[in-house]
């Protein structure tokens, strides 16, 4: 474990500009090079840095949004540790990583290799899985909600059929969040086609071989295929946990705007409660607390994934 | 799938040995249809899974008022079947008159229990009869399949709301123009900055994209108050498209990294003999790298408007006025009403959804390209 990550190596072993000889010739490619980037070191500062000063700033402070920001020092912190809410929402929000983001990458797994087989009608249904991940969040969100409505729903009237009684699903608290893990499988499209090209990067050698020496196909898609795209894996993992920490647009519908977190707090995430705080109750610093206490919780997670996953990856060549 | 089993199967020994070789073949021909029925069933098995609700949002967009609630839903929308009474669409109903036989007759109301028919073969007799007879009702619509596709012109030309004074047509034409000049802000900007991260080889580049990189793991909702603020509080963009498009005119971390991957498999060469001859960076950029990169350009655009398209976040933020809403903020506050009208909110959906299929359709190889080209950084 003492070798050093990718990124990290990157991080740390960059040559400060300082120690470059000025000559002429450096100087004028310096200057291109600043000219080309300028769109994106104004956006930098602008909307990237100066935000990220301000808000730290903010989340020391009592900020009811017209009047001046009053310093509070580690209070909007300490209150947010006894905040029985924002416990909820983290817990939540834990729930849907801890359970949506794997089952949606085993299934988009299991989807690619469906999609993989050779046979007739191949693209037609590639098109069929991947169609529903283009549909807008706001559609897709409503579109569950009638679907799994609980007296007129087309999945409850379906189960019935088959002599099961449907859950309430969005109006009950314990099932509220499976149904919302449903919308969010039901989009996986986008990931399916990543591990489906990772699918045709596997050597066809490889496979071959195995088949000679005997063994089966699930032998070869435990043995090849499933550590050949584990570096998919990490990235769709990594991706999907920092968007899963920041999930809202669909919580947001199901609450219908006005009773965010219905049933019961039951879909209170965490970026719904920061948003609740920040735009509805005007707790500016109590927000830009909860916000940096976030960004803390994804970096310790990226940084603790990329470390966990350096057994379990991968990399070929 | 398997060819080893296929061949190991040797209960035909006392066979012929032609005889053998033919029954080893029909075994294989078996073995291959039934492992493609196989695959077959489980791909359409798990695909119903992703067909069904979008086909429900479709049929769902098309059925009459009445159908909707229909219990317990059918697959094909019903509506009532109209006939023309003096120029009249009037809905059709099946009544049990007096002697018990049952009549087709036309509804010209319904008040209070009790209905006012015509019969369409007598236009001029007009039969009035109380619906609820003891424990029966007397009238019941007669239903067809039929698409309604009145439908998509009534969610089109209402609001989200009651008297809300815009249309989802305005809502339709404000998530264009935010997202047209998303795209433009988007091209613009994005193209030089990735050709230096590319191609230019200057001081501190590498600090830099290290910093672009990571800026892609921060999560929007550190910044989203202090340019909530800035925009709306200091610059007074409230409530316009301003706050929309104007950051997406400097540049992002992923489409600049998704530029500079296919920039760098232009062959530096072909930059370098330009530089030889005396070319300019800019020049080198616009007349060499540029017309090389409208694949990449293609699927930037596609992408950027899927994305604005789709973002309910940023408008939900900055716009307040129904005028301003786009189709994502109109379609939640529709849904968000007490009644909900769900073939109508599904007719909007289906709109909402409509652009995005289309440029599906026209760009899949691009779609796709770019899902690849995001997805596989390592």
């Amino acid at each position: 474990m003492d070798k050093l990550q990718p990124p990290e190596r990157k991080l740390f072993s960059f040559k400060l500009p300082l120690k470059v000889v000025w000559t002429k010739r450096t100087k004028a490619d310096f200057r291109t090079g600043m000219l080309f980037l300028s769109p994106w070191l104004i956006g930098f500062l602008a909307f990237t840095l100066y935000p990220m000063v301000v808000s730290f700033y903010y989340s020391f402070t009592i900020y009811h949004s017209r009047r001046a920001p009053d310093w509070v020092g580690l209070q909007n912190y300490k209150v947010l540790f006894t905040d029985d809410k924002f416990w909820i929402a983290l817990s939540n929000t834990m729930y849907m990583v801890a359970i949506a983001v794997p089952l949606g990458l085993f299934a988009s797994f299991l989807c690619a290799v469906l999609l993989n087989l050779k046979v007739r009608g191949q693209a037609f249904y590639r098109v069929v899985y991947f169609l529903p991940s283009i549909v807008p969040t706001v559609a897709g969100t409503i579109l569950f909600l009638w679907l799994l409505n609980p007296q007129v729903g087309l999945v409850n009237t379906l189960l019935a059929q088959i002599g099961i009684d449907g859950p309430n699903w969005m109006a009950d608290p314990q099932w509220s969040k499976p149904a919302l893990i449903l919308l969010g499988m039901w989009g996986m499209g986008g990931t399916i086609i990543i591990y489906l090209s990772g699918l045709q990067d596997v050597p066809q050698s490889l496979i071959e071989a195995a088949e000679l020496d005997g063994a089966n196909w699930l032998q070869r898609l435990w043995h090849i295929t499933i550590p050949m795209v584990s570096p998919i894996t990490l990235f769709n993992l990594i991706t999907g946990m920092i968007g899963m920490f920041q999930y809202f647009a669909q919580a947001y519908v199901v609450g219908g705007g006005d009773k965010l977190g219905r049933p019961l707090n039951s879909t209170l995430f965490y970026s719904v409660y920061l948003y609740q705080n920040a735009f509805l109750f005007l707790k500016m610093g109590y927000a830009s607390a909860m916000a940096w206490i976030l960004f803390i919780i994804i970096l310790i997670f990226t940084l603790l994934l990329l470390k966990v996953s350096d057994r379990f990856t991968y990399y070929a060549g | 799938m398997t060819n080893i089993p296929a061949s190991s199967s040797t209960p035909n020994l006392i066979q012929q040995p032609d005889q053998g070789r033919r029954s080893e073949k029909q075994s294989r021909k078996i073995r291959d249809l039934l492992t493609s029925t196989i695959s077959h069933g489980l791909i359409i098995f798990v695909g119903m899974f992703f067909a069904v609700p979008f086909l429900w949002m479709i049929l769902t967009a098309f059925k009459s008022d009445q159908d909707v609630f229909h219990s317990p839903p059918r697959w094909l929308p019903y509506d009532n079947v109209r006939v023309d009474v003096n120029g009249e669409q009037l809905p059709l109903y099946n009544v049990k008159i007096e002697d018990g036989t049952i009549k087709q007759l036309a509804v010209i109301k319904i008040l209070e229990g009790i209905g006012t028919f015509v019969d369409p073969a007598n236009p001029g007799e007009i039969l009035t009869y109380k619906l609820q007879q003891g424990a029966e009702r007397i009238a019941e619509p007669i239903m067809e399949v039929s698409f309604r596709w009145q439908n998509f012109p009534d969610a089109m030309n209402r609001g989200s709301r009651p008297g809300v004074g815009a249309s989802f047509w305005v809502y339709f034409k404000n998530s264009l123009i935010i997202a047209f000049f998303t795209i433009l802000g988007t091209l613009i900007s994005n193209a030089p900055v990735a050709y230096a991260f590319a191609r230019i080889k200057f001081p501190g580049r590498d600090t830099l994209f290290v910093i672009i990189l990571a800026t892609m793991m921060l999560p929007f909702q550190v910044t989203m108050i202090p340019i909530y603020l800035l925009f709306n509080d200091k610059l007074g963009w409230g409530d316009t498209f301003l706050p929309l498009i104007i950051p997406t005119f400097f540049a992002n971390a992923w489409d600049v990294f998704l530029l500079r991957q296919f920039f760098r498999t232009i062959p530096e060469e072909m930059c370098d003999a330009a530089r030889v001859d005396g070319a300019s960076e800019w020049q080198i950029f616009t007349q060499l790298i540029l017309p090389l990169s409208t694949p990449v350009l293609a699927t930037v655009t596609v992408f950027t408007f899927l994305w604005a398209w789709n973002d309910f976040t940023g408008p939900l933020l900055f716009l307040n006025s129904p005028r301003n809403f786009t189709m994502a903020l109109g379609l939640q506050d529709f849904q968000g009403q007490k009644t909900i009208v769900w073939n109508q909110l599904m007719a909007a959906a289906t709109v909402f959804t409509i652009p995005i299929i289309i440029a599906f359709f026209f760009a899949q190889k691009t779609f796709i390209q770019g899902i690849k080209l995001t997805g596989s950084k390592e």
